[in-house]
């Protein structure tokens, strides 16, 4: 299995120039890449690698309010990993499985985002996520909010959890991911929906280069939130499409299939309807058995 | 919160008028076309999402684009500024009114809120119970839960963006619960109603005076 050595924001600001930047000069923004990344820069922007922690979740809160205890600010951007994690959990009371040879952590970024942009964050690690997958051969898509698969099988998950520190009241966003790398040994019950990077690529992955990819591209996708923010803001663009949209649904298989939803589909699925379309504000639009249409903001979908 | 409640009163007032008048507005500038006249009846959203539309009352279009505009709650249309058709009018102006009729229930619920403190929906979302608040609930209910100002009450959901709301209100036990987890609540709706332990038998007592008056009227 290949290790995972660290990842610093030196390291990951040279990876943005020499990887990242090149690759977006090719891409839908060649134009603007530069810029893009520019306002994405501070993704990164202090990066703590842990050998073991419980959750990078519960770490990031106590570093925001240590530091505030402290008379400071946590910088936003600022990413802890940990190598495995002994308490780790998805949405709701489901148990993750995270241990050596995966990319688990989280990255903190300051609420400073207009509430109709902000609702987008979710989205911006599914993207990015989905696109550092492909980048080893894996054919990955998102489901729809911004569950990673391949071949239907979950290879990352995310938690996007607001905090709000409690000296001086200051909003966060947590963006908490999992992303199964080069781990190819899961638990009885995931054994069927699980997948990891290697095991569909047939190689291990070099665990340190792919957090790089990763981060590189969140880098990338939350700098697109922002730089688009500032043009429509300037009256520059028109607010919709938004390019994180258009580009979520070059990378989504979610259209079109018949689906069940549930706000915790897992435990309490409520109906069962066709997928339509992604709207303009990142809704899906479902329409059920007698034609009616509902667009759900929130919320999960399982494949039929 | 209500201390002392003049039953005859708001008896009299309900037994005088048991109806609830909705005002309904422009949602943003625009040329108003009406669909509905005076004295319609009109139904709110049905399904079991509630994903059928009430009935469409009026259409209100800014350059070329037409937007129908569907009736929130049943009744009648009791009021209706027909001068305004093909009209032009600014974000906000009053269109119509719809009186909808109360139940006995929706008295209960009305008076309750006004004796009881109301935890309202910060933002559009759907909301669920924190993990913590909801064991308490699944083992005793929710009328045995007591919460106090800076309590992780509710997570509210938005783009599966999780965000904790801290209750911030009179130290009391959860009485009632507005929200569904799987349902969208609006800004400002209430989500939950508070009542302190001392004030759960003025509570006790609301609903049972209304209860036997109203099946009197």
């Amino acid at each position: 299995m290949a290790s995972f050595d660290h990842v610093s924001a030196a390291r990951l600001k040279t990876h943005i120039d020499e990887v990242e930047l090149p690759l977006r000069r090719s891409g839908a923004h060649a134009e603007s890449a530069a810029e893009i990344l520019r306002y994405g820069a501070f993704i990164g922007s202090e990066v703590h690698c842990h050998a073991s922690l419980d959750r990078t979740m519960v770490r990031a809160r106590r570093a925001i309010n240590q530091l505030e205890e402290a008379g400071r600010s946590i910088r936003s951007g600022t990413t802890i990993i940990a190598a495995s994690l002994t308490g780790s959990k998805g949405r709701f009371t489901r148990h993750w499985h995270a241990p050596p040879g995966g990319l688990w952590g989280t990255v903190i970024l300051v609420n400073t985002l207009l509430p109709r942009f902000r609702n987008l964050l979710p989205q911006t690690v599914g993207v990015a996520c989905c696109e550092a997958v492909r980048r080893y051969g894996v054919p990955a898509t998102i489901r729809w909010i911004n569950d990673v698969l391949v071949d239907e099988r979950k290879i990352a998950g995310f938690l996007c959890e607001s905090f709000t520190g409690e000296r001086s009241g200051e909003e966060y966003c947590l963006l908490g991911f999992g992303i199964n790398v080069n781990n190819e040994q899961f638990p009885h019950e995931l054994r069927d929906s699980a997948a990891s990077v290697s095991m569909v690529a047939g190689r291990s992955v070099d665990l340190t280069r792919f957090a790089c990819d990763f981060l590189a591209a969140l880098a990338f996708q939350v700098g697109l939130l922002h730089y688009h923010e500032t043009r429509v803001l300037r009256q520059e663009t028109e607010e919709h499409p938004h390019p994180l949209l258009l580009l979520w649904r070059e990378l989504s298989d979610s259209i079109g299939r018949p689906v069940v939803y549930g706000f915790d589909v897992v435990a309490r699925p409520q109906y069962r309807a066709r997928t339509v379309e992604v709207t303009n504000d990142g809704g899906l639009r479902l329409r059920l058995e007698d034609g009616r249409e509902i667009v759900e903001y929130s919320g999960e979908i399982r494949y039929l | 919160m209500t201390h002392e409640i003049d039953f005859d009163d708001i008896i009299a007032k309900y037994r005088s008028d048991p109806y609830k008048y909705i005002e309904v507005c422009a949602p943003h500038t625009g040329v108003v076309a009406f669909r509905v006249g005076k004295g319609a009846a009109v139904d709110a959203a049905s399904g079991e999402w509630l994903h059928i539309p009430g009935t469409r009352l009026f259409e209100i279009t800014r350059e070329n684009n037409g937007k129908p505009i569907f009736s929130p709650i049943a009744g009648i249309v009791s009021e209706l500024r027909a001068d305004l058709e093909g009209r032009f009018v600014e974000a906000g102006e009053p269109l119509m009114t719809i009186r909808h009729p109360l139940k006995k229930k929706d008295i209960i619920e009305n008076i309750l809120k006004d004796v009881l403190y109301l935890f309202r929906a910060p933002e559009k979302a759907k909301y669920f119970f924190a993990l913590d608040i909801q064991t308490r609930i699944d083992k005793k209910g929710a009328r045995s839960v007591t919460i106090k100002p800076g309590d992780e009450i509710l997570t509210m959901s938005l783009m599966k963006r999780d965000t904790p709301v801290y209750y911030a209100g009179e130290e009391g036990v959860i009485h009632s619960v507005y929200f569904e987890p799987g349902l969208s609540v609006a800004q400002g709706e209430p989500l939950i109603g508070i009542c302190s332990a001392e004030k759960l038998p003025l509570i006790q007592k609301v609903i049972t005076r209304v209860k036997a008056e109203w099946d009197n009227i």
